[in-house]
């Protein structure tokens, strides 16, 4: 019989006759602990030995039991300290004798408490009398203190429970397991084992040979953690960013792309957006320091600015503000990507597009808010729409609860809303999937005529958008924005995100 | 979102529904898009609503919408008006940014403190909304028994008269202050005059009304405190000051309903415009206000159909609009079209369109079946967007931590901290560089500045991405290391040859930080990427202040140069508080085209 090196020397140093624990067999094998009961098991498995276990309860000292070993209990000491000013004879002044007692913060209470339990004396009005026939040496807690310090055992359950709950002593169960020679093992040995060579490393050498047939592989501790391996991720966001575009892309939706820098026709006035809209101050965008857009298309400019200004078709009114277009021409950061489409549907962004069409982009944002748990400076936005004749509030819903469907969100609500370039408008709430509370999920709406008009779209066009991150929180059950975007992200955050897909 | 504050007690006695619960209003305001907010220290509700109905911003109007809501009033209600007593005469002086003025005088009014209340919570919402911040139009409010006005024209009865004056010529006592302050001096020592300093100041002449006894108004600033508004008042002038006819109108309708909803009468003023003065247009010189004209438009009952998705009929369609408050009437007919009136405190209907979604809203968007609509198109991705995905893959394969970092930063950051200079690099000196030596030194291109940035930590976009992954190391400097980061991000610069004056491209950057890094070990990683996408590698040696000379090239790519290799110099790392190498590539993405 072959058996590997560990094995056999477990094998031989165990008895048929007696209970050996494991620490004897390694102690006497010299091998470890861990590595005598595999092996054990293992002998077992081939029923050449018997493993048994005993589980039996330990008390070790705490650090302030070891402490009391040295100089006694507290109670004991402040016996003894009372004792010696008096107190045996009638009471004496609480403070004397704590006093010459010579404890320290926690123990005065310590010792009062156990003081009179143990009967060692009374405390009455301020005022400590001890029992001169009271015996602090015979007292069984001190004995088992002093016996646990020796590695003596205390067969006291009562009064290791008791040093316990004073969080003198700890216990803890302990298994001891033994082995014992099987009759097989018996025989095993008699007939003669012989030990099988072990590798620890598949080489090539080994399998050009063929020697690997012949040899034992070293086992592992296989279930030991390993030393930490760190890949590169994707960004926990562009993920979800991806699945956002798999999903849209799978709808029908086509990518839009366009500048971060845009003239403040293509962001806002375009849109509808009153010049004197409180969005549209200096407070909410990022104006930049560049010289104004030279080219912006003059019929199109003209044909938006009386859309401002007349309103858009018979009975349109336009808005009572100011519309100037020195204005229109200045340079800022987008604060939506609402100006793509804008570019797109305008036919500016390349061919004039005839109905239907459905286009998206997933791009970032700027706006002046106030850094929150939900709002950055910049974020991405979530930004679709679709191009048809006669398209209903309706079809808005339909494609809406299709594109959440995909996100698990089953269940969302259409709240009628005011935009300036939508009408009708909603705001898109669903369930946040951890929490359950009712959160805002998108805005959505029909562009208005003063919209698509200008433009020269003559059919309907149904557009929504919502931020990427207010998505990936309610995908990942994320509760801060900040955790998922920026140069404050901590690396570990990123390494440790969950994957989604 | 505009917020109104609201009495349910006033509620009850408005609605008439004496026996609503404050909680089955909150239901019901929230079926009208009201969303409650809370409850003020004084008990009232408040409720969050879209800045379109601006004539909700006050209990009475709030009141109004709940009755169509309950079915209790239908079509369209314009209250009374009685014939003028007062003139607003408006003097050619009136300074021309703020020319306009309209009016109203209301009689019978008994304001207890809630009404009293609620009609400042309306007139300073409309001013935040409407008025723009008093800028646009600003309302003034005056106890009547306190204005005396001598006519001053033929066929008048009492006068008052809107003008520009000199800011430190007359005095009046503003309200919460007992000193005689000139319009200037109200400007410097009047809190609310401070406020609301930086309408006028640029005026040469400020806006002020005058009675017979003299100046009673700084609009859009301060009312005069001779005729502060109690709870005693039953007669009240209402004036209205502003850039824009059209908006003080309105604005004036709105407090004129609001009012009268509280059992006062209203009566009409003349606003008549001096021959020199800037006068509205659309309406002539001499105006009868408030305007409570209602307006008509017209819409296709297909319009509706098609928008809304359902067929109506269109007795159906009249029912809607009549319980949103409008009026309607049709003709049968292969176009059936219906004429709609609407009232005067409505703000938010500038064309047919807004007319479908009242129906819409009668009708119950609720009531929608949702439905997929029927239009095939064909989606794909943009080219750029997939390049960079493709890059991106690349570089998570090669164990970088992909990253995404803000695109704002500040100049510290992205010069001075990197050891580099604007207006060193990229277009700004690749155009009229001779040298053959490439766009000089790499991120130091003129930067797009933010204009008035409110925090010193975003002035401007970032001309590279390298600081943005220092910036990152130097957050986690108390993680584990190796720490390889990777970025694709967006970066830019000035750029005039440009149609928005910015140059937009995106950079590939890795920064590889541990105990072993070298030039040798990012390199390796830089070569993967290329050899990835057929690209072919060149690192000719340069100079650049952000690394250590000898161990820093620029990349070029397929003979074209388009970013930065190297270690980073020990004063950039230091300045990071980093105690580790690090070593760097950067380079524009479109190289891998």
């Amino acid at each position: 019989m072959r058996l590997p090196e560990r094995q056999l020397a477990v094998l031989e140093a165990a008895s048929a006759t007696d209970e050996r624990t494991i620490d004897a067999v390694a102690a006497e094998t010299g091998l470890k602990p861990e590595t005598v009961t595999g092996a054990a098991f293992d002998l077992r498995d081939e029923g050449l030995l018997a493993v048994s276990e005993t589980t039996t309860e330990v008390a070790e000292l705490t650090d302030e039991g070891r402490d009391y070993v040295d100089d006694g209990l507290p109670e004991t000491r402040l016996y003894r300290a009372a004792a010696d000013v008096g107190a045996a004879d009638g009471a004496v002044p609480m403070g004397e004798a704590i006093g010459s007692a010579d404890l320290a913060g926690p123990e005065v209470d310590i010792a009062l408490a156990n003081l009179p339990r143990k009967g060692f004396g009374r405390i009455d009005s301020g005022e400590l009398a001890v029992d001169p026939d009271a015996d602090p040496d015979a007292d069984p807690e001190s004995a088992a203190l002093e016996a646990l310090a020796d590695g003596e055992g205390v067969d006291d359950v009562a009064v290791l429970d008791r040093l316990a709950s004073r969080g003198l002593v700890d216990l803890a169960e302990r298994t001891t397991r033994t082995v014992r020679l099987t009759d097989a093992g018996v025989d095993a040995l008699m007939e003669g084992v012989e030990a099988a060579e072990t590798v620890s490393q598949v080489t090539p050498e080994l399998l050009a040979s063929g020697e690997w047939a012949d040899v034992e592989f070293a086992e592992y501790n296989v279930e030991a953690d390993a030393p930490a391996v760190e890949g590169g991720r994707k960004h926990v966001l562009r993920r979800t960013a991806d699945r956002v575009k798999d999903v849209l892309v799978g709808m029908g939706f086509r990518e839009m792309e366009g500048p971060h820098a845009d003239s403040d026709f293509w962001i806002n006035d375009c849109l509808f957006m009153p010049q004197d809209h409180p969005a549209r101050t200096h407070w909410d965008r990022f104006a930049l320091d560049v010289d104004p857009m030279d080219d912006i298309p003059p019929a199109l400019l003209e044909r938006v600015e009386s859309a401002h200004r007349d309103g858009w078709g018979e009975d349109g009114d336009g808005y009572h503000s100011p519309w100037s277009e020195a204005f229109a021409r200045e340079v800022a950061l987008r604060g939506h990507t609402t100006s793509l489409s804008m570019r797109y549907l305008s036919g500016y962004a390349g061919a004039e597009l005839e109905p239907p069409q459905r286009y998206f982009s997933v791009e970032k944002v700027y706006r002046n808010d106030t850094l929150d748990p939900t709002h950055l400076l910049e974020f991405f936005q979530i930004e679709g729409w679709v191009m048809a004749e006669d398209l209903s509030v309706r079809d808005l819903m339909g494609t809406f609860e299709e594109f959440y469907r995909q996100f698990g969100i089953t269940d969302i609500r259409f709240k009628p809303h005011y935009n300036p370039y939508t009408e009708p408008s909603f705001e898109l709430f669903g369930d946040h999937p951890e929490t359950g509370e009712e959160i805002e999920i998108g805005n959505s709406g029909i562009f208005r005529e003063e919209v698509t008009g200008p433009l020269g779209v003559n059919c309907d066009v149904m557009a929504w958008g919502l931020a990427l991150e207010r998505l990936a929180m309610l995908t990942t059950g994320a509760e801060d924005i900040r955790d998922l975007h920026g140069t404050l992200a901590d690396i570990d955050f990123l390494r440790n995100a969950e994957v989604s897909y | 979102m505009p917020v109104v504050d609201v009495d349910p007690d006033a509620l009850r006695g408005l609605t008439g529904h004496t026996e609503k619960t404050d909680e089955e209003f909150k239901t019901d305001l929230f079926g009208l898009g009201l969303e409650f907010e809370g409850e003020t220290d004084d008990g009232e509700l408040q409720f969050e609503f879209a800045p379109d109905r601006l004539d909700r911003l006050s209990v009475e109007g709030v009141a109004r919408s709940l009755r169509y809501h309950y079915g209790d009033d239908r079509g369209v209600y314009v209250p009374e008006t009685n014939d003028a007593e007062w003139t607003i005469e408006v003097e050619e002086s009136v300074p021309d940014e703020r020319p306009y003025v309209t009016g109203a005088v209301v009689r019978g009014v008994d304001l207890d403190e809630s009404a009293l209340e609620s009609l400042i919570q309306l007139q300073e919402k409309l001013h935040a909304t409407m008025g723009r911040g008093r800028a646009k139009g600003a309302i003034g409010i005056h106890d009547l028994a306190m204005v005396k006005g001598a006519p001053l024209r033929e066929g008048a009865e009492r006068s008052i008269t809107y003008r520009g004056v000199d800011p430190d010529g007359e005095t009046f006592v503003p309200l919460d202050s007992n000193d005689e302050l000139t319009p200037a001096e109200v400007l410097e020592e009047h809190d609310t005059g401070r406020t609301y300093a930086d309408i006028v100041t640029g005026y040469d002449r400020y806006p002020a009304i005058y009675d017979e006894l003299g100046l009673f108004s700084f609009p859009p600033v301060i009312n005069g405190k001779r005729t502060e508004v109690d709870t005693e008042s039953r007669e009240l002038l209402v004036e209205l000051t502003g850039t824009d006819q059209w908006t003080i109108d309105k604005m004036c309708t709105i407090v004129c309903y609001a009012l009268s909803a509280r059992g006062a009468t209203i009566e009409a003023v003349e606003v008549a415009y001096a021959d020199g003065a800037t006068h509205p247009a659309e309406y002539g010189p001499d105006l009868v206000r408030p305007n409570l004209e209602v307006d008509e438009k017209s819409v296709s009952h297909d319009r509706i159909e098609t928008l809304l998705g359902v067929e109506f009929d269109p007795e159906d369609v009249v029912d809607c609009l009549e319980r949103s408050g409008l009026d309607a009437s049709y003709t049968l007919g292969e176009a059936t079209t219906y004429e709609v009136e609407i009232p005067p405190y409505r703000v938010d209907v500038l064309h047919p369109l807004d007319l479908v979604d009242d129906v819409g809203r009668a009708y119950g968007f609720d009531e929608l079946e949702p439905r997929y609509p029927d239009a095939g198109t064909v989606g794909g991705r943009h080219e750029r967007t997939r390049l960079e995905d493709a890059v991106r893959t690349s570089l998570v394969g090669l164990g970088f931590e992909d990253l995404l970092n803000f695109h704002m930063t500040s100049r510290e950051e992205n010069y001075d901290r990197m050891r580099i200079e604007p207006g060193t690099g990229g277009t700004a000196v690749a155009s009229d560089d001779g040298s053959g030596d490439g766009p000089g030194v790499f991120g130091g291109g003129d930067p797009v500045e933010i204009t008035e940035p409110y925090s010193e930590e975003y002035t401007q976009l970032r001309t590279w991405a390298l600081p943005s992954l220092l910036l990152l190391l130097e957050g986690n400097t108390h993680n584990a290391y190796p720490q390889d980061v990777a970025e694709i991000g967006f970066v830019a610069e000035r750029d005039e040859r440009e149609n928005t004056n910015v140059a937009e491209s995106r950079h590939v950057a890795g920064a590889v930080a541990r105990r072993d890094a070298s030039y040798e070990a990012v390199k390796g990683r830089l070569q993967a990427v290329c050899d990835d996408f057929g690209a072919e590698l060149e690192t000719p040696r340069t100079e650049h202040p952000t690394f250590i000379d000898g161990r820093t090239a620029r990349v070029v790519v397929d003979g074209e140069s388009v970013g930065v290799i190297g270690e980073v110099h020990p004063a950039v790392l230091v300045e990071h508080d980093l105690e580790v190498p690090v070593a760097v590539f950067e380079f524009d993405l479109d190289a891998l085209r």
